[in-house]
């Protein structure tokens, strides 16, 4: 049995933790786009900077503070209308069909299609992911945020890159805010005033709405501020409910249109000279899109394409040359035309902070759009009728593009220059090419007309111009071309590279599980039944990660699994008439299992916008009830009691000297003081003083935790110096498995220690229950190994994840535990924790305890070695499945929401599991 | 448990095996009957009650297995070991205690595997494990009463002896394993209504049994022919 070499073995785990990491990295290259936050800010000496400056003075009559460009509008009332779709604003003649929905918004239509009318109707482009707090993101900062940012926002999502509100708060503007909390998650120190209401409960279709309303009408009669948001989710939060075709979306859309016409009335009321609104912009937006049924987060055309309103207070018609127009036209049924222009939601950051005069977002990739910015250049020289006014307006748009273009090259230079992940240096020299080319011929020519400013009226001058223009907007489009490509494509070369690695290590490691075997698999009763059902069960549960219902329901296939398991167990162990009674206690552990399940899914339902919440497992009694209080105070202490006297059965019956005894003892007294603890924190033990009199609820956990370390430390140094005596693993094992159990079942609160004891309880059933399905007499002292009982572990151990109240989603994370013990973040610190918590049970426990499997200790070292194997394949199977289906799935609408923090999940998991793996199969081997 | 009561139980009657006591076609004719009222205990759920398993499940569940009961009850009292032992009404008497037995066994089972357990489904389960029992313990019950050795022999060990064992096991292997594979449609947000517990573990079940029930047809025309060659 000893003879292959020792040292492969604890090579090989090494190997595979290698190949797992670089497909996995190779992966995740192509599939989870990042983005470094650049920490830099904007401000207005910048723009000395830039060639563009020395124009500046052309405009003689003016003497006000300007910063990069020419404020020509005053103030600014953004409505956000979370997630509306084109057709809610377009008039329904655009579409192929009218529906029900369509044309409800009729106050914006008139006015866009009005005589004499200010306003605009564009088509906005949003880029995915097409969820709030993304776009919201992405609009401020005219930039394309990704899944992943990589910035120092760990936990609290506020923005800190540079960002158009910032801008604001920097010059000085005053800003109101009412709505959608987000924004004030997003800019917590930003707003001179907020109103903000909860996003959160996805049901309530009017308290943000209503809130909105309040606050909205008197506000627009003061004078205290200069840009107002308001930001309604009644739209959004119907579709999520109802669906686009339903009676509350109508009704949603037709209180809008009376919400918008009031606040039309009041602006132009206000809108004569002197009045507050002289100058002000009205601009009624979605963030982006929804399906029918009210889904969004992908980028399907649907949930991309949404809308803008555009409104200028002033009264005037300003008209772009056609070769920046984008509109396009149709007749309605009176044979009246109507335009709507497009626009990318990119832009807006730039063409608001250019309408404002305020300086750019420093990571802005956007442009000025010419329609947007056209729409809001009344204000130019109406005095001056020396040109007309579309040269005017080209000149002055002219020279905004050049600070525009000076910005966006600033920010690409620096984020390749400064990020990890740069562009590459083909795509760099092909951009800096466009823009010196754009920038030479600024230089030489256009900037000599603009500042002779002799008005002559010089056809060569006007095409000079627009070539300028369209230099400008190349570059503009290829920088947005290329961050695009960086930043919201996914390199299906390099997943399908990485998942094509992962295959090949899947079957080399299925391969090491026969390595050292003498008999190769072909052995007739080798690959029995045991193994088929082994294969089935890995390829179903692999297999329903194909479906986005059964990965949300993830908990509840692994549970279904392993009660499969345990019933043909169970059928086995009557068939050989032994550990019977074993059978049935492990189909009970599973039922426990499975209502801890339920619990942790009504939890998850509960924030989750792709599930219902469905309270089965209520059994009518109600959540406040005394007895139940009682019990739950009580039941975690006892179960530690329980624990406790487990472990001291485990030291009393193992003839372990030594060392290892003494760290088995000192979980005992981890345990003693976790029960400590919770009984101090509840109130009906009277324990209430106690943790005043010994200083503090941190020094409890902190003592647990040093206690974890001293045993480790101690393990490991055992293991270093006085290795080669003891070849009895179990020992070691409880020794291991004990010194990280009592952290983890600190950290996973009072529920850790029943269910540390439903998963001790059941892991020795499996144990028990190892191998009883082989005939008793003929093999029985073989030591083949039991696939079965290594899937029951791993499967045992998915349920546990889930039992313990966590699921595969960022708010799935129980943030509460990277602060058990102690108050202040430090950011490792607090991650190992959390990390500790989120795969304590799942991992790091299951891994550690796995030797413990196997009933009779001794020389099973290749027993031992292919038990990690299998369990590395069973778990490299279910992410290499994740993978797939992450790939399949990349254009789904679930794609952010469900897709990738599973894929996060598993990947993290797994590499934890590979570490894991290789120090274990260090320690046992 | 209910094992362990069989078990005390055990010296009462050994399983004689009655080898030619039914033909293929016998066994053929039987399962028509039980289909068939399987099939009337949908038409009474439709035509009488005007439910179905969609709308009503309790109730249809109930009209399933009380219609079915007493026919399957029927048919295996007849096939029961050792006639000569034991009466037909005992026999019949044996079986109304394994259905409710077997039911709660199912029931378990099947929370075990995840099915919900609020009050609200609490009679949809009640009313489905007693349709499962009917399919799967009922027939044994009726045939071998208590007698352990039997049940083990047949169940754990499926070294049927006789035709009579191939039509008591492999139909009722067969509902479990359908209502097994019944059950996976139910996490899919397809959000039809038959996706609701335990209307798809029932098709699943039914389709199984009936599966079960061809198989063994199979099993008793092919097998028992290959034996008797061999003893030949």
């Amino acid at each position: 049995m000893e003879t292959y070499p020792k040292r492969n073995n604890k090579l090989i785990p090494l190997a595979f933790l290698l190949i797992h990491s670089i497909a996995i990295l190779i992966f995740t290259r192509g599939f989870l786009l990042t983005r470094t936050e650049l920490p830099f800010h904007s401000t207005c000496s910048d723009a000395s900077l830039s060639p563009c400056l020395s124009n500046n003075h052309s405009n003689s009559n003016h003497n006000q503070t300007k910063c990069w460009t020419k404020p020509v509008v005053d103030r600014v009332v953004i409505i956000v209308l979370d997630a509306l779709r084109i057709d809610f604003l377009a008039p329904s003649a655009f579409f192929p069909e009218a529906k029900p929905w369509m044309d409800k918004l009729t106050v914006l239509q008139n006015l866009a299609f009005g005589n004499e009318s200010s306003a605009k109707i564009f088509k906005a482009f949003a880029d995915p992911p097409t969820t709030s707090l993304q776009r919201l993101k992405g609009l401020t900062t005219g930039g394309l945020p990704t899944f992943v940012d990589v910035g120092n926002s760990f936990g609290a999502p506020a923005i800190v890159e540079d960002n158009f509100i910032n801008q604001l708060v920097l010059n000085g503007k005053r800003l109101v805010m009412m709505g959608d909390d987000t924004w004030t998650q997003l800019f917590p120190n930003q707003f001179q005033q907020s109103y903000p209401f909860p996003s959160f409960n996805v049901k309530d279709l009017d308290t943000v709405d209503n809130g909105c309303i309040e606050h909205l009408f008197p506000t627009l009669y003061k004078d205290d501020w200069d840009v107002l948001i308001a930001h309604f989710l009644g739209v959004d939060h119907a579709g999520h409910i109802f669906g686009v075709d339903s009676m509350p979306m109508i009704n949603k859309l037709e209180q809008y249109n009376t919400v918008i016409e009031r606040v039309v009335d009041i602006l132009e009321s206000q809108a004569g000279p002197g009045g507050v609104h002289e100058n002000t912009m009205l601009i009624v937006m979605g963030d982006h899109g929804q399906t029918l049924n009210g889904d969004h987060g992908g980028g399907t055309a649907e949930e991309v394409e949404t809308t803008m309103f555009v409104m200028s207070t002033k009264k005037h018609t300003t008209s772009v040359p056609p070769e920046f127009d984008t509109s396009s036209c149709k007749q309605d049924p009176d044979g009246k035309q109507m335009c709507i222009s497009s626009i990318e939601q990119l832009d807006f950051a730039a063409t608001l902070s250019a309408l404002l005069g305020i300086s750019f977002p420093f990571g802005s990739i956007g442009h000025v759009n010419p329609e947007l910015y056209a729409l809001g250049s009344s204000s130019f020289n109406l005095d001056n009728t020396k040109q007309p006014a579309v040269k005017e307006w080209m000149q002055s748009y002219v020279n905004v593009l050049c600070v525009n273009a000076w910005q966006v090259k600033r920010y690409i230079d620096v984020y390749s220059n400064s990020s990890v992940v740069g562009f590459s240096s083909d795509d760099m020299s092909r951009i800096s090419d466009q823009y010196s080319a754009a920038e030479h011929h600024w230089s030489n020519s256009v900037k000599h007309l603009l500042m002779d400013n002799d008005g002559n009226e010089d056809s060569t001058n006007t095409s000079a111009l627009k070539a300028q223009i369209a230099a400008y907007l190349k570059f503009f489009s290829s920088v947005a071309e290329l961050a695009r490509s960086k930043w919201t494509e996914f390199n299906l070369s390099l997943m399908i590279t990485g998942f094509g690695i992962l295959v090949i290590s899947l079957i080399l490691q299925s391969l090491a599980i026969f390595h050292g075997d003498n008999k190769p698999l072909a052995v007739g009763s080798g690959l029995s039944t045991g193994a088929a059902f082994t294969l089935f069960i890995v390829l179903v549960r692999a297999c329903s990660f194909l479906s986005n219902s059964y990965i949300l329901e993830e908990g509840k296939v692994a549970n279904f699994l392993l009660a499969t398991t345990g019933l043909i167990k169970l059928r086995y162990s009557v068939m050989r008439k032994a550990m019977r009674k074993e059978a049935f206690i492990f189909l009970a552990m599973v039922s426990v299992l499975r209502v801890s399940i339920d619990i942790g899914l009504t939890k998850q339902a509960a924030t989750s916008q792709f599930m219902s919440s469905s309270p089965t497992w209520m059994l009518g009694l109600a959540p406040d009830h005394p007895a139940l209080t009682y019990a739950i105070e009580i039941a975690p202490i006892l179960s530690v009691a329980a624990l406790i006297c487990v472990l001291y059965i485990a030291v009393a019956k193992t003839h372990s000297e030594g060392m290892r005894k003494y760290v088995t003892v000192g979980s005992m007294l981890s345990y003693l003081l976790i029960a400590l603890l919770w009984a101090s924190e509840s109130k009906i033990f009277g324990f209430d003083g106690f943790l005043q009199v010994i200083g503090g609820r941190n020094v409890i956990p902190q003592t647990v935790y040093v206690i974890g370390l001293v045993q480790l430390f101690l393990l490991a140094s055992c293991h270093m110096f006085c290795s080669g005596k003891d070849k009895n693993w179990g020992s070691r094992t409880v020794a291991l498995v004990s010194a990280c159990s009592s952290p983890v079942m600190l950290l996973s609160g009072k529920q850790g220690s029943m269910l540390a004891l439903a998963y001790l309880l059941a892991g020795y059933c499996i144990m028990r229950l190892e191998g009883v399905e082989r005939r008793t007499k003929s093999d029985g002292q073989n030591s083949k190994l039991d696939p079965v009982c290594v899937v029951q572990w791993s499967l045992l151990s998915v349920c546990m994840f889930f039992a313990s109240g966590h699921w595969c989603a960022f708010d799935g994370l129980r943030y509460g535990a990277a602060f058990v013990g102690f108050d202040e973040f430090v950011l490792i610190r607090q991650a190992i924790l959390l990390t500790i918590e989120t795969f304590g049970f799942s991992i790091i426990l299951s891994v550690f305890g796995l030797p413990l499997l196997i009933p009779t200790h001794g020389e099973k070292r290749r027993q031992l070695f292919q038990m990690y194997m299998l369990y590395g394949v069973i778990s490299a199977t279910t992410v290499t499945a994740t993978i797939l289906c992450v790939t399949i799935h990349r254009r789904h609408l679930m794609v952010w929401g469900l897709f990738a923090p599973k894929f996060v999940f598993d990947v993290v998991g797994l590499i934890l599991t590979d570490v894991l793996i290789c120090l274990a199969s260090a320690f046992c081997l | 448990m209910n094992e362990a009561k069989k078990k005390k139980k055990l010296d009462s009657s050994i399983g004689v095996p009655n080898d030619d006591s039914i033909s293929a076609l016998a066994a053929f004719s039987m399962y028509l009957i039980t289909g068939l009222f399987l099939g009337v205990g949908f038409w009474v759920a439709r035509n009488k009650f005007s439910v179905d398993l969609v709308s009503d499940p309790p109730l249809t569940l109930f009209l399933l297995w009380s219609i079915e009961f007493p026919v399957v009850v029927i048919i295996f009292s007849l096939l029961r070991n050792a006639p000569e032992k034991c009466s037909c009404f005992r026999a019949i008497g044996r079986s109304i205690l394994g259905l409710i037995s077997g039911a709660f066994l199912n029931a378990l089972g099947a929370i075990s595997l995840g099915a919900p357990i609020g009050m609200q489904y609490l009679l949809r389960t009640v009313h489905w494990s007693f349709l499962m029992s009917v399919f799967t313990f009922v027939p044994a019950t009726a045939v071998f009463g208590a007698s352990w050795t039997d049940w083990h022999r047949v169940f754990a060990s499926m070294k049927p002896s006789g035709n009579v064992e191939y039509m008591i096991f492999i139909p009722a292997y067969g509902a479990i394993i359908g209502g097994w594979f019944g059950a996976w449609p139910m996490p899919l947000d397809w959000e039809r209504p038959w996706q609701e517990w335990p209307i798809c573990v029932c098709y699943g079940a039914i389709g199984g049994y009936i599966v079960g029930q061809i198989v063994s047809l199979c099993a008793m025309f092919f097998l028992r022919k290959d034996e008797h060659l061999k003893v030949a």
